[in-house]
């Protein structure tokens, strides 16, 4: 038995218009295992939200193969159904009905009972504005509503695409405390997401999607690499890099903050800079430690994969041709 | 199934334009009926005293009396038979009647069965209900909850059915109490004014109620059909009003000169009063128009459309729209 609980093999997309053939996935591999908080990046029109629509039974994948909970999708999406909760893009519900009555429609559906309508909406925090029609809701109210859908299956893996859209900040930290909580508690969610700090601040593993190709995928924390750096402030910058240089260190100029005194120092041990410094009778006045972010990994990915994607828009129009 | 068709049945409930297209569909008939009921009230006592001396003194005008003797000696010139009452037929024909100077007829149920209200009360019922169909799923179209609904249940072909069946049903349920509810108050204001009644009048208005129902109600499901391969209530209205301002044109642009029995108005008609008649002089023998033709029957032009034949067309028209729609949606993306 596999634990992978989402898990894509080659699976392509090309959308069919009058300009031709648009690829918005290729040979994606997707293996996401059960339990924890997913991250799913990529730029805009990198092929997220297209994936998860294959993944659901919305849209028909041209080639590859799919599976949930070990189950061919979407042959046998109906059996495995039930143990997904998702939110798909924007929030879509009847605008004429309540929030509450959308939720009865859906509940109804999965013969579900009553009582988990009240549940779902305590939890996302909509009472009093249950009984309002959907369409006089805010945005971040309809994000609420989304989620407490996905809430009614009680579901085992939950499939959230850009869930924090619209919200104010106290909103934003319930969501992610939410998702946190879920993933903590034995549910794998997948997380759609472009605002890198809320990948990096609520995932455990991450898969990074550009122009529809798979860039990288693993626990965050190798995503980002063990390489540790740290901003140095000297009075005298030139004679420290010089110093640092001649000790080994491998030292760049500072990028961010005042950077004609602050350089960048790659090393893991703190105090051989300022040792190595001090012995120079250089005097440390700022000693910051530079932890690499997912934004940056995310922005190189993504970058170098701008530049590859022109050669393979080039090889798929020459094999069109 | 069932909980899918409650489901939908609840969603139907809760939408306030299908809810609209519903009363609508008893409060026009019973203006209908109102109307009805006004139009063939008896006239009183002066209005039929002020006729009678109209009809009097134009009974008794030279002209008049002139052209009824002409009638009596001469049937035939004035399109009779020769061989029943002529004194009878020429008064009928020449002499004035009531009814020329507005003078209300009393109520009728034979003629309106054949060419009165209820014939209009079934054109309403069908329009409400194709609305009420194309409108129901429009709204999930458009409002994109049609892809939310799919993740609760990926199976779009129960989707489809359970929709549709419940758009069959409320259409079936609500024309059929409307149109019995019809033609049974005809029958009780007949009753209180003391008019006779034919025969099986009451009971052939009642069966042209259940044709007229059966016929909404599909038209409701091809409304249903047409939006979910449209995904759009306004394309399908769209198309269906192309169809119905240029359907005919579209016929005699193809060559398909008898085309009258092509027209889905015509067939429904078929259906709902049991067989229609239409005249067509294409397709007779040339002798017909050079006065040569040895059987006057060959070149009658009165053709007829059976309930049958009207039944298997709509039939076909169903299936075609149905199919395509239920195979593009299983295989087509949601939005």
């Amino acid at each position: 038995m596999t634990d992978l609980v989402i898990e894509t093999t080659g699976l392509r997309k090309e959308f069919r218009g009058r300009g031709g053939v648009r690829v918005a996935v290729q040979n994606l591999d997707l293996a996401v295992s059960a339990g924890g908080v997913h991250g799913f990046l990529g730029p805009n029109g990198s092929g997220k939200t297209t994936t998860i629509r294959m993944l659901l039974g919305l849209a028909r994948a041209t080639q590859g193969t799919m599976r949930l909970f070990g189950q061919p999708v979407p042959h046998l999406l109906p059996s495995v159904i039930d143990r997904v909760g998702a939110v798909v893009e924007s929030p879509k519900f009847s605008p004429n009905l309540t929030g509450r009555q959308n939720l009865l429609l859906l509940s109804r559906a999965i013969g579900a009972p009553a009582s988990r309508v009240d549940a779902a909406i305590e939890t996302v925090g909509l009472p009093g504005r249950d009984r309002d029609r959907f369409k006089v809701y805010s945005m971040g109210m309809k994000q609420r509503l989304a989620i407490a859908a996905t809430l009614l299956k009680d579901p085992e893996l939950l499939i959230l695409d850009e869930p924090t859209n619209g919200l104010d900040p106290a909103g934003i930290r319930e969501i992610r405390d939410t998702i946190r909580d879920l993933g903590s508690s034995g549910v794998t969610v997948l997380l759609s997401s472009h605002i890198l700090a809320e990948v990096q601040a609520v995932c455990g593993s991450a898969t990074i999607i550009g122009n529809g190709r798979l860039l990288a995928s693993g626990r965050v924390e190798d995503l980002l690499g063990d390489r540790t750096s740290y901003r140095v402030a000297a009075a005298e910058a030139d004679a420290a890099r010089r110093t640092l240089e001649g000790a080994g260190f491998v030292v760049a100029p500072a990028v961010t903050g005042d950077t004609d005194s602050a350089l960048t120092v790659e090393s893991d041990d703190p105090a051989a800079i300022t040792r190595v410094l001090a012995g120079a009778d250089i005097w440390v006045t700022e000693l910051t430690p530079l932890r690499p972010d997912l934004e940056t990994v995310f922005l190189q990915l993504t970058a170098a994969d701008t530049l590859g994607h022109e050669h393979v828009d080039t090889d798929e129009t020459r094999a069109g041709k | 199934m069932r909980r899918l068709v409650a489901v939908e049945l609840t969603r139907l409930r809760w939408r306030r334009a299908i809810l609209l297209l519903l009363a609508a569909a008893v409060v026009v008939p019973a203006v209908i009926f109102g109307a009805t009921a006004w139009n063939t009230r008896a006239p009183s006592a002066a209005e039929q005293a002020r006729m009678e001396q109209i009809i009097e003194k134009e009974t008794n005008r030279h002209q008049v009396q002139r052209q009824l003797a002409k009638c009596i000696a001469n049937p035939a010139q004035y399109g009779l038979p020769d061989d029943g009452d002529p004194q009878a037929a020429c008064e009928e024909m020449t002499l004035p009647q009531p009814e020329w100077y507005g003078l209300r007829q009393p109520l009728d149920l034979v003629n309106e069965r054949e060419q009165g209200s209820a014939i209009g009360v079934v054109v309403v019922l069908v329009l409400l209900m194709l609305l009420g169909g194309t409108t129901f799923v429009g709204h999930d179209w458009n409002s994109g909850s049609m892809s939310n609904q799919l993740l609760f249940e990926p199976r779009r072909g129960r989707v489809w059915a359970a929709k549709g069946l419940v758009v069959l049903l409320s259409g079936f349920v609500v024309c059929l109490a409307v149109l019995t509810a019809y033609w049974l108050g005809l029958a009780g204001l007949a009753s209180h004014r003391n008019l006779t009644v034919p025969d099986g009048a009451l009971a052939d208005g009642l069966k042209q109620g259940l044709r007229g129902t059966l016929i909404a109600a599909f038209a409701g499901l091809a409304g249903y059909a047409l939006t979910m391969l449209f995904r759009s209530t306004v394309a399908t209205l769209g198309i269906l009003f192309a169809v119905a301002v240029a359907g005919g044109m579209l016929l005699a642009v193809l060559g398909i000169s008898n085309n009258q029995q092509w027209q889905p108005q015509n067939n429904a008609a078929a259906v709902v009063m049991d067989g229609y008649h239409y005249y067509d002089d294409s397709g007779l023998p040339s002798s017909c128009f050079t006065g040569q033709a040895q059987d006057p029957a060959e070149c009658s032009t009165e053709r007829t459309l059976s309930a049958g034949q009207g039944g298997r067309y709509l039939g076909s028209l169903l299936l075609l729209v149905g199919i395509p729609s239920v195979l593009s949606f299983r295989r087509r993306d949601v939005p």
